[in-house]
């Protein structure tokens, strides 16, 4: 039997590119694991995610950080959320049960999106060119995270600082996602 | 068209689907007696107003919530959105 040894590729092979004011690169080494709420089991929840993440449930359009500051768990949507967290292997399932034990209902989410850092000071000017929310500080905070839509593509979009952002969109449209991130940014910058 | 969604804000139209009259949240008992002319009745009776109507609006591109929106059918001013959770809850449905 042959012994076969396969690598993992990401979904934009690792693009990293620099523009004036605005840098964008793939973000590699997480795991991406939806959690659901069980019926009647939010507080639960929430206990299990403070005693071994030490991080409060987010409400609906924000995240939390872990202690560690590791682990985020994104708020999409009531009795859902997202955990994103440093991970390498394939086994991120089991990482999560490990934490949360039972508390939860884990899908892993890890391959079916592509994630895409935008920073820098016009990183923002580039996006609401094609994000029909409101971007703007008083509306988007740090923290904050939403799903939406740009250019016809499914998108959650977190503000990990003033002007960085996560961008994560399907895997399967990651490279025409790229085209319009890439597209939007060199519109503002040349 | 702008949807004020009761937990997210402002978001375009075009980030929801459109399902139907909001009715179809109480479908009948299948077990009653007269369970075949109440479908009959919930499938295919609608009002059709010129003005105000109650629908259900599906939020795919975004928290993927079912609302209940209050939508005047002439000037597409939207009056009231609401949870479709929360309507149900307040209708004496259990989860």
């Amino acid at each position: 039997m042959s012994n076969l040894s396969l690598t993992a590729q990401s979904a934009l092979g690792g693009i990293r590119r620099d523009f004036e004011g605005v840098s964008l690169a793939e973000v590699g080494g997480h795991a991406l694991v939806s959690v659901a709420t069980p019926l009647g089991g939010g507080e639960r929840l929430a206990k299990a995610i403070a005693s071994s993440y030490g991080a409060k449930l987010p409400t609906v359009g924000y995240s939390s950080l872990s202690d560690n500051g590791r682990a985020r768990f994104l708020g999409l949507q009531p009795d859902q959320m997202f955990l994103l967290f440093e991970h390498e292997d394939d086994e991120a399932l089991a990482a999560v049960t490990g934490q949360l034990g039972d508390a939860g209902y884990y899908t892993d989410q890890s391959d079916s999106w592509a994630m895409l850092r935008i920073s820098g000071p016009a990183g923002r000017t580039a996006l609401e060119r094609i994000c029909m929310l409101d971007l703007h500080p008083d509306s988007f905070d740090i923290d904050a995270v939403a799903r939406t839509t740009m250019e016809h593509l499914g998108v959650i979009i977190l503000r990990e600082a003033a002007d960085s952002f996560l961008l994560m969109s399907p895997r399967s449209s990651a490279t025409s996602f790229l085209h319009a991130i890439e597209t939007s940014i060199i519109n503002v910058t040349e | 068209m702008i949807i004020n969604h009761p937990l997210l804000g402002p978001r375009d139209a075009a980030e929801f689907t459109y399902l139907g009259d909001a009715t179809l949240i109480n479908r009948p008992d299948w077990q009653a007696e007269d369970a075949a002319g109440k479908f009959h009745e919930y499938l295919y009776l609608r009002d059709n107003p010129a003005g105000e109507h109650r629908e259900l609006w599906f939020h795919e591109q975004g928290d993927r919530s079912w609302l209940v929106v209050t939508r005047n059918t002439l000037t597409h001013e939207i009056t009231k959105v609401e949870l479709a959770r929360d309507v149900a809850l307040a209708a004496g449905r259990d989860k």
